[in-house]
């Protein structure tokens, strides 16, 4: 009788404990692909620091426009080159993800603070590429792709947790 | 060790990110090249022109300047070809130039506002092309003398073809100059110094580093204000 009890409850356990360990290997998975993405972003802003530090102009090799963006008055803020903000913001993401794969539970909650904050960054930029300054720049357009998706990302973790709560 | 792993890789690529950017820093300056001719000193980081402020950025080197290096009044202008007052300073600028002589020096920064001005920039690489075959200030003068001509065109390029054909100039050679890195360069870092001094709009003029009001432009005004910056300089 006793074993007739045991064995469901024992199941139930043993695929709660799955369902939990299939969550837990997506969850890294999704955070090594932010660090990822968030690579590929540090990459493009890095290069684009450089470029306005030492007075390059950027040239746009697949759409017109990135002299216009970038040495437009809102490629720097309070004098500090945007792309520099760009590159500290993807770093930042890069170290909160991998110490989140790690399992530092806290630093995937700030990640998902940063991500939330550099979306809307994001949103503004756009806007003032496409109606105030009326050009796009390509380097600027795939740091807002990586943005985006590092938010698609961050909203696929949230539901996850939520799931695991 | 797994407890370390994460922080050697965020450490690991934060080494990775200040090395290239110490390597791609050092490689763009090398690779920073005389703009104009082969007698400039050009410079991406400092200026030696005594026109030039030296806690901004320098902008493009040479620039297109009128007058001697030394003059004692060093006028820099930083406009935009399609603007009208700019259109409107032109004519006092070049009497100013007359009345002045060797004791002032003109010189020109590129400024297009875009997308106010949509052949602005269009114009500024016109200028530039010129520049290229020494022919900057012809371009420079017929661009703002038929401003009112080609400002509502809808294409521009052949209007300054037929200007580049009036000043002389190798009309293939201008053609390709006009989308040159060189060409381009050059825009970009007289905005960028244009955005250093905090210039917001056009004409916008400093006499020897100080930013003269726009209520100064008028012939008589802007002559006053070079006059006392001639007595302040050799009193």
């Amino acid at each position: 009788m006793i074993k007739n009890h045991e064995e469901p409850a024992n199941s139930a356990l043993a695929s709660a404990g799955k369902s939990l360990s299939r969550l837990e290997r997506r969850r890294t998975v999704l955070y090594a692909a932010a660090g990822l993405f968030s690579l590929l972003g540090l990459a493009d802003s890095i290069y684009l620091t450089i470029q306005h530090v030492t007075g390059q102009s950027v040239r746009c090799t697949i759409i017109a426009g990135c002299s216009e963006v970038l040495s437009s008055s809102y490629a720097t803020f309070s004098g500090i080159p945007l792309a520099m903000i760009g590159a500290a913001a993807y770093f930042c993401v890069f170290s909160l993800s991998t110490l989140a794969a790690f399992g530092y539970r806290s630093a995937g909650q700030l990640m998902r603070l940063v991500v939330g904050l550099m979306f809307v960054v994001t949103l503004w930029l756009f806007y003032l590429q496409a109606f105030v300054i009326r050009h796009f720049c390509q380097f600027c357009l795939l740091s807002a792709a990586t943005t985006v998706l590092l938010t698609g990302i961050t909203v696929l973790l949230w539901r996850i947790r939520r799931r695991s709560v | 060790m797994k407890r370390l792993l994460p922080f050697i890789i965020i450490l690991a690529v934060l080494a990775a990110a200040v090395g290239t950017v110490l390597y791609m820093r050092r490689s763009a300056i090398q690779a920073s090249t005389p703009v104009l001719n082969a007698s400039s000193q050009p410079s991406v980081v400092a200026s030696s022109d005594p026109g030039v402020v030296a806690s901004s950025d320098p902008g493009a080197e040479p620039p297109h300047t009128i007058g001697p290096l030394d003059a004692p009044a060093q006028l820099e202008e930083f406009g935009d070809f399609e603007c009208p007052p700019c259109g409107l300073v032109h004519p006092i600028l070049q009497t100013m130039e007359k009345e002045f002589g060797a004791r002032l020096r003109i010189i020109f920064r590129e400024f297009p506002l875009t997308p106010t001005h949509q052949h602005a920039l269009a114009a500024a690489h016109a200028a530039e092309s010129a520049g290229m075959q020494g022919k900057f200030w012809q371009m420079h003068d017929l661009l703002y003398e038929n401003q009112k001509a080609w400002h509502d065109a809808f294409d521009v390029r052949p209007i300054f073809e037929d200007y580049a054909k009036r000043i002389g100039l190798d009309v293939e050679r201008y053609k390709q100059d006009l989308t040159s890195e060189v060409v381009e360069r050059r825009i970009f870092l007289d905005m960028k110094r244009g955005h250093s001094l905090g210039v917001k709009g056009t004409p916008t003029i400093f006499l020897n580093g100080r930013e003269v009001p726009f209520e100064s432009f008028p012939a008589d005004k802007l002559r006053e204000v070079i006059k006392a910056e001639l007595s302040r300089a050799h009193p």
